[in-house]
């Protein structure tokens, strides 16, 4: 028995109480005054990165002759068999088998970013701003030996108890599931499928909307097979194309900065 | 809240967030409780998922709301009297109002003075004086026969309210409401349907509103229709129903209470005048009723005189009447103060909690109007764009005089004290954390405050020393830095002079001086709860036997604790209630037996005797002085029915009358006064202001929290698609928007979220801004409020921030 969240899109409100909250328990620094990137003035940041866990993803979508807008938390679906952690070599992403949260240990972290590869559903970011950077992703809110740790004393995410919809439900995943299937069952507008149920093997995240998911940027392509069955035979060459990677990643990085540092001198100048 | 005050005699939410559960048909207006009120929205979807209830909102945009709604009233800006007279007339003309309800608790069979008319968008009574338009008001009152109100029951009368109110609204038929409001016909007449469904006894329906009602040159006429769709559907004074005015701050509704309004004086009493009551005589001869409950006015005033003036205040010398500042009749309210600021005639100010640079009308002119100021004492959290002012963008320091001086001060998380919510629950919440550095609480501050004003004029004299020296000023707690607060809640609460013991209700005041109370309405909140063995306040017991969300020891609601005012209204006459479902009170035949605390009398208060139902059911209203609801209402300076005129900046002439705007809408003549002409060619599109979940009022707070400013760092318009590809605009562009006021350079955001409106057959667009960004900061934009005219509702003064003219073009 591991634990779940269930996402019910049809509740969500998009306040964002969940993505300060996250910040607030984890102790992330805001990008300020560095600040994201206008979006569209709904979304902000656009996606999640090193130091943003999770974001609600805010979309206008066409309905009879008019709009509404729907809404719909992102953040890692902490998959029963994750990719990431079979693309760890050095074991940094494992699974803890009791909550089911997929942790990411920074100390055995060796920077080599094959987990963001891994990752079916984009999640894990890189601190690029960092002479040692990390990765960044949403850990449950689960650290046994830290002081961040909710789920494995018996408490709900802190985003989940923060929602005041209860968009947001935590329990025991097969409880979620019957929940959802209560829901979908007793109310005809939703769509009849609860994602992360199946796709690549089963997450602990799962969702139910009336509005279909790829909106939000959900892959509908995954299939229901784990994805550690696809890549263990070529996991051998995990610590070759780590390197590698990490000198190409690093040369574009400094080479984006560097074209900024013009681009702001050039701005100067003109000023 | 005048508009309410003026239809059921409070100027109050009439029901609480809870009991949105109970809702069975919810029409959300000028409100959108998703972003500004989350935990509202929260018992909005539990009425949507449990029980099935309609949601219905009514926005020009497509708000986070409006996701939730079974239907979206796109209006435009401004329309909201067409949009609901139109409902009303929907109603009256299919025979769907709650007929037992409006005979017996509205004035609908009042005979109204044959003398009233309307012709042509004005009211009988039209005339000018001194060069402004007037009314004079006599033809609008009541007949009476010896002093009693005409009535006909029959509601067949030609004179009748009802009869005046259907001949009213009969011109508001679907096609001219979709004319004028730009909401497709089929769609408009689909949500009058829904929401006349609930004009059944046992069905609820809930209006909401919020500052997009309010924030008009005819806001409290907007209330008014409100109130009066309501009334039509018995909906007041029932679980579930409601006029439900959602406040802009946590805490509004106990500042207004407190009397932060220019007109008022603690506990909705008004503010003496000058001219019309020098004396204390003339005040309550003037100013108290003959029926209703506001006949115990004498009583309120002379308790808070005692508050104020304590052993000074005598029967002899007429409880210091004297020393109550008067008002001088002129306009004192925000946009006043500013316009007098702006010429000169104001020399210091305290902005205390306000950031006028950033949330005031025609900003950019309030920043200016301040360097005419000695001082400004700016009281706050952050350093604000008001303490700012000399040294903002485009400003030369050197050349401002004003002195300003900055007191920290504490947050709501690093005090204690009470807050007031939109639903009247006064909560007490004590303190989280130590505030940082040198802040101070605001009770700390205002006591310092008072002490070296009074030292100054110890030592040094002053032109009326009597009120500041004689102040009864005692909450210093020996050992202690803050004030005592338990001795500034029980004055405020009204206390028994002899003893200083806290009084159980306002019931208990007297008008000979043996009585003290701060704020008639708070009687009873710091009383103690002899179980829980805390004052009202302070209380937490979860507790709803009735099943209705009532939760009666959870704080303090005022008036008495009450939950749902006017909840006689819940019942028939006979006192069986309407909806056997959701009982706040009913007559056994022998007794009252109540879920909440009665809104009427119950019990004889000498015999003890119970007090049969007809008697109450002859005044339900009991703040008014007719005791019934007002669908007509002599009182309202501006017309005592709600009538269509465009905003004072219209793409349009208004099609139902020459009367282009209200006659009376507060206009100044300064240098923000600047407007554009109806149908401007420069200024063409609408433009109205909104709020963002992200950010509270001018970001003061909001834009210094890091986690806060990150979510939502830019400033930026909503423009639509088509309005984007006509001016080749993509989002993430950077807009110039322009109107008569001034100009802003900000960020596009081109999405469905606003759209053209298709009005009287002419295409408009509208676009719309939110206003939380100022100078100072993490983040930093421009106020929309640069852009917002300074004109005013003609009751409240509020600004008209929701509808006005731009144009827009790539920026440069």
């Amino acid at each position: 028995m591991s634990k779940g969240v269930l996402v019910d899109v049809t509740r969500c409100m998009g306040c964002k109480s969940c993505q300060v909250a996250c910040k607030s328990w984890n102790d992330l620094p805001a990008n300020v005054p560095d600040v994201p990137e206008f979006s569209d003035g709904l979304n902000s940041p656009a996606e999640t990165n090193g130091y943003t866990y999770t974001t609600v993803a805010i979309r206008t979508v066409a309905r009879e002759d008019d709009y509404v807008l729907r809404f719909c938390k992102r953040q890692c679906m902490h998959c029963l068999e994750p990719a990431c952690v079979s693309a760890c070599f050095a074991r940094a992403l494992q699974r803890d088998p009791q909550t089911g949260a997929v942790v990411y240990n920074q100390n055995m972290c060796v920077g080599c970013r094959y987990c963001m590869l891994a990752c079916p559903f984009n999640i894990p970011k890189f601190q690029w701003d960092k002479t040692f950077p990390i990765i960044g992703k949403c850990q449950f809110c689960f650290d046994p030996n830290g002081k961040l740790n909710r789920i494995g004393q018996g408490l709900a995410p802190a985003c989940v108890r923060t929602c005041p919809t209860s968009a947001l439900q935590f329990g025991e995943r097969e409880a979620l599931l019957k929940e959802a299937r209560e829901r979908i069952k007793k109310n005809p507008a939703y769509i009849k499928h609860i994602y992360g149920e199946k796709e690549i093997g089963g997450t602990a995240w799962l969702y139910i909307s009336d509005t279909p998911l790829e909106i939000f940027g959900f892959r509908q392509d995954l299939g229901t097979r784990p994805l550690p069955e696809y890549t263990a035979s070529y996991l051998k060459f995990t610590p070759y194309v780590a390197v590698g990677w990490t000198i190409l990643l690093t040369a574009l990085y400094l080479y984006t900065k560097r074209r900024e540092a013009v681009e702001e001198e050039k701005k100067s100048a003109q000023g | 809240m005048a508009g309410l005050a003026n239809t059921f005699g409070r100027g109050v939410m009439t029901n609480h967030f809870i009991d949105y559960k109970n809702s069975d048909v919810i029409l959300m207006i000028g409100s959108n409780s998703a972003e500004n009120h989350p935990q509202a929205m929260r018992w909005i979807l539990k009425a949507k998922q449990n029980k099935g209830a309609k949601l219905i909102v009514a926005d020009p945009r497509l708000t986070k709301s409006a996701a939730f709604a079974d239907i979206h009233l796109r209006h435009r800006p401004g329309t909201d009297i067409a949009l609901l007279n139109g409902m009303i007339n929907y109603i009256l003309q299919n025979n769907l109002y709650f007929h037992d309800y409006v005979v017996n608790y509205t004035n609908a069979s009042y005979l109204v003075n044959p003398d009233f008319g309307f012709h042509d968008g004005v009211f009988s009574g039209a005339g000018t004086k001194d060069g402004k338009f007037t009314y004079d008001t006599k033809s609008w009152q009541y007949q009476t026969e010896e002093d009693k109100i005409k009535k006909d029951p029959t509601l067949q009368d030609p004179y009748c309210v009802f009869q005046l109110l259907k001949k009213h609204v009969s011109r508001y038929d679907s096609k001219t409401v979709s004319r004028i409001t730009g909401v497709p016909e089929e769609i408009f007449l689909k949500a009058c349907a829904l929401y006349a469904s609930t004009g059944k006894p046992d069905k609820a329906g809930n209006v909401i509103y919020a500052m997009g009602i309010t924030q008009h040159t005819y806001g409290s006429q907007n209330v008014r229709a409100i109130a009066m769709l309501q009334l039509l559907l018995g909906n007041i004074g029932i679980c579930g129903g409601g006029v439900n005015a959602q406040r802009g701050e946590s805490n509004v509704q106990g500042s207004t209470d407190m009397a932060m309004l220019s007109h008022l004086i603690p506990g909705y009493l008004s503010v003496p005048s000058a001219v019309a009551h020098p004396t204390l005589k003339d005040y309550l001869s003037k100013e108290t009723p003959e029926s209703g409950y506001w006949a115990n006015k004498p009583k309120f005033l002379v308790s808070m005189l005692k508050a104020f003036y304590g052993e000074q205040a005598t029967q002899e010398n007429d409880f210091c009447y004297a020393w109550l500042p008067k008002h001088d009749g002129k306009n004192r309210t925000h946009m006043g103060i500013f316009d007098f600021m702006a010429k000169g005639a104001v020399k210091g100010m305290f902005a205390w909690g306000q950031n006028p640079a950033v949330g005031g009308p025609t900003a950019a002119e309030e920043r200016k109007a301040m360097e005419k100021l000695d001082w400004l004492v700016v009281v706050d959290l952050f350093e604000t764009e008001t303490a700012a002012f000399w040294r903002r963008p485009g400003a030369n320091p050197k050349g401002i005089k004003t002195e300003v001086f900055f007191l920290p001060a504490a947050m709501s998380y690093e005090k204690e004290g009470t807050i007031t919510n939109s639903g009247r629950w006064i909560q007490y919440r004590w303190k989280a954390v130590d505030p940082p550095g040198e802040c101070k609480s605001d009770l700390w501050i205002a006591d310092r405050l008072f002490k070296a004003v009074k030292k100054e004029y110890q030592q040094n004299g002053g032109k009326f020393p009597a009120p500041i020296l004689q102040m009864l000023w005692d909450y210093d707690k020996p050992g202690r830095q803050e004030p005592d607060l338990d001795r500034v809640a029980t004055e405020i609460n009204g206390y028994n002079v002899a003893t200083r013991e806290p009084l159980a209700s306002f019931a208990l005041l007297k008008e000979d001086g043996t009585t003290a109370c701060g704020n008639w309405i708070y009687g009873g909140y710091w009383f103690e709860d002899k179980e829980a063995k805390v004052p009202a306040a302070k209380r937490r017991v979860r507790e709803d036997k009735a099943g209705l969300g009532l939760y009666p020891r959870w704080a303090f609601s005022w008036p008495v604790n009450r939950r749902i005012v006017y909840n006689r209204c819940s019942c028939d006459p006979a006192g069986k209630p309407w909806n056997p479902q959701a009982v706040l009170a009913r007559w056994d035949g022998a007794k009252w037996i109540t879920n909440d605390v009665p809104d009427f009398g119950i019990k004889d208060l000498k015999t003890g005797d119970p007090v049969p139902p007809e008697k109450s059911a002859a005044a339900p209203f009991i703040m008014l002085p007719e005791g019934q609801g007002r669908l007509f209402a002599p009182t309202v300076g501006d017309g005592p029915l709600p009538e269509h005129y465009e905003p004072v900046e219209s793409p349009v002439q208004n099609i139902l009358s020459k009367q282009q705007n209200n006659p009376l809408a507060v206009r100044f003549n300064g240098s923000a006064a600047k407007l554009a002409e109806t149908g401007s060619a420069k200024y063409p599109y609408i433009a109205t202001t909104h709020r963002l979940i992200e950010h509270y009022q001018s970001g003061a707070v909001t834009r210094n929290c890091p986690w806060l400013a990150e979510i939502a760092p830019h400033m930026f318009v909503s423009i639509s698609p088509k309005l984007a590809q006509k001016l080749n605009i993509k989002t993430g562009d950077e807009v110039l928007v322009e109107s008569a006021r001034g100009q802003i350079i900000c960020k596009a955001s081109v999405l469905p979220v606003v759209k053209p409106l298709l009005i009287d057959g002419k295409e408009i667009e509208v676009v719309a801004m939110p206003w939380h960004w100022g100078y100072k900061a993490l983040v930093t934009g421009p106020s929309a409020n640069e852009l917002t005219p300074s004109v005013g509702d003609p009751l409240t003064s509020i600004p008209e921030y929701k509808a006005f003219l731009v144009n827009i073009r790539k920026a440069k």
